[in-house]
């Protein structure tokens, strides 16, 4: 098992690294492959992949950028920040990653300040890890494909439905599901992505697939999620109506009344629910860190919207998503997305990347200075977290 | 006008090239090399990148002893990489460089 964590580390490391780098990933795969001990080598290749990241995105953001000086200027003392900010509005799915990794580490901040065990801050780390990976590698094979966006979103309703009927519950509850001894939310993980992905691709498949997803969280029961579902079916309802967003919005509706009419007892979680409530009572500095990462994560729509007309309704639904998820955990015992302990809602910010655009068509009046990178930017299919 | 500027070595980068030093032109490994300068995979491989890429180490492919293994990057210092290490033992601290002092060890 750690073997092959180790092993999956180094391809991802692999997969994230540009060309120029690619040398340095397979030397740490195969110094990996060559150390006895299972935990030192899943040490090793972690660590690597963690220490090798920040520079491999330096290196992607800023790439465009390096002409003359070779595409990794950024490590050899090229300006990041100028690569990063000419950058952004470009590469929504790069800058969604950055501002992931952000909160994250704003995240662990707030966590490390309020005392939270250091099993919370290595499961948000790790969690943060796997959901780098599996937008890596799914951005890498599967995403763009529009034809199995439609499948892909129905089989997600389909495992919620699962997990509502199937999984474990609590004070009447059952959001969740067991894998090795933790307790996993899919809906936290999936139903941004739903929501994104319906944003860009509505037809009868993923309105049923919505349609259904609502009555799961009806079923579960799930106030915070039925919330989401509903508020983002509203903004797309005022964006771009049709019959299609009209019936999932009522369904939506539907399903978050029953919600709100079943009684939710479940207690309040340190370090999970009530975050951005307590975080300044804990100390300043804990609740800057909370604030800050929760309005970092919001940052790819506002830029996405402003950036990428094509994709408005895209980065709306984003934006609402994790709006209307923080708003739920201000107002009820529900989790505080990234900044707050669960490996869940990590994840499902990373996967929720995977339905922005990764390349986008700014404003020709914005655009004007810069045709010269959109003009190259196809062909880049090396570049780190090279996602669809 | 241009200025440059040079930063001082990070005590991690010390590490690194005195375990490189040590090795006195003998090829060393990744693992090898983190243990010796007591450094996370995480900071010595994005350090090596930048001391190779700056002239200061040379790295070479090497085939296993053992078959079956797959071969493995290794890495010594060039003469230049020698230099920089010599002048920047570990120890020395930023305030000392920023004095003008030596490293007394």
């Amino acid at each position: 098992m750690r073997r092959s964590v180790a092993y999956l580390t180094c391809r991802a490391l692999q997969a994230t690294l540009p060309r120029s780098l690619k040398p340095w990933a397979r030397a740490v795969r195969n110094e990996t492959a060559s150390i006895e001990d299972d935990t030192e080598a899943l040490l090793f290749a972690l660590g690597s992949l963690a220490g090798l990241m920040p520079s491999a995105v330096a290196s992607h953001l800023g790439r465009p950028f390096a002409s003359g000086t070779g595409e990794d200027a950024v490590l050899s003392g090229g300006s990041t920040i100028s690569a990063l900010f000419q950058t952004i509005g470009h590469r929504p799915r790069a800058f969604g990653i950055a501002c992931a990794i952000g909160a994250v580490a704003l995240g662990l901040t707030y966590m490390t300040i309020a005392g939270a065990p250091r099993r919370y801050l290595g499961i948000n780390f790790g969690a943060s890890l796997i959901g780098l990976m599996a937008l890596t590698l799914l951005g890498n094979t599967i995403a763009g494909s529009r034809r199995w966006a439609g499948g892909a979103i129905f089989a997600m309703a389909g495992a919620l439905l699962g997990t509502a009927l199937l999984g474990d519950s609590a004070e009447g509850a059952m959001r969740w599901v067991n894998l090795g001894g933790m307790a996993i939310q899919p809906s936290l993980i999936l139903l941004p992505l739903m929501l994104v992905g319906y944003a860009r691709l509505r037809n009868a498949v993923t309105t049923a697939a919505i349609v259904a997803a609502a009555a799961t969280m009806a079923l579960q029961p799930d106030r915070a999620m039925a919330g989401m579902l509903a508020a983002c079916l509203t903004v797309l309802v005022i964006i771009r109506p049709d019959r299609q967003v009209l019936t999932a919005l009522t369904a939506s509706i539907i399903g978050f009344a029953a919600t709100l009419a079943r009684a939710d007892t479940l207690p309040a979680a340190p370090y999970v629910d009530q975050v951005l409530y307590s975080a300044f009572d804990v100390h300043p500095a804990a609740g800057v860190a909370a604030l800050g990462g929760s309005m970092l994560l919001l940052v790819p729509a506002i830029v996405g919207w402003l950036r990428d007309p094509d994709h408005r309704p895209a980065y709306a639904v984003f934006g609402v998503a994790w709006c209307a998820a923080f708003v739920a955990a201000s107002l009820g015992n529900y989790p505080t997305p990234i900044v707050g302990y669960g490996g869940s809602a990590v994840i499902g910010y990373f996967l929720s990347l995977l339905a922005l655009p990764k390349l986008a068509r700014a404003p020709a009046a914005l655009t004007a200075p810069d045709t010269r990178v959109l003009d190259t930017l196809p062909r880049n299919r090396h570049l780190l977290v090279g996602l669809a | 006008m241009c200025m440059s500027r040079t930063r001082a070595l990070s005590p991690h980068a010390r590490s690194v090239l005195a375990a490189l030093l040590d090795a006195r032109g003998q090829w060393s490994h990744g693992y090898e090399l983190a243990q010796l300068a007591e450094v996370k995979s995480g900071t010595l491989y994005p350090l090596l990148i930048r001391l190779e890429a700056q002239g200061h180490l040379e790295a070479e492919w090497q085939q296993p002893v053992e078959g079956g293994r797959p071969p493995r990057h290794a890495y010594r210092l060039t003469a230049s990489g020698v230099q920089l290490a010599r002048a920047n033992p570990p120890g020395q601290t930023a305030k000392q460089i920023v004095l003008g002092g030596e490293a007394t060890a």
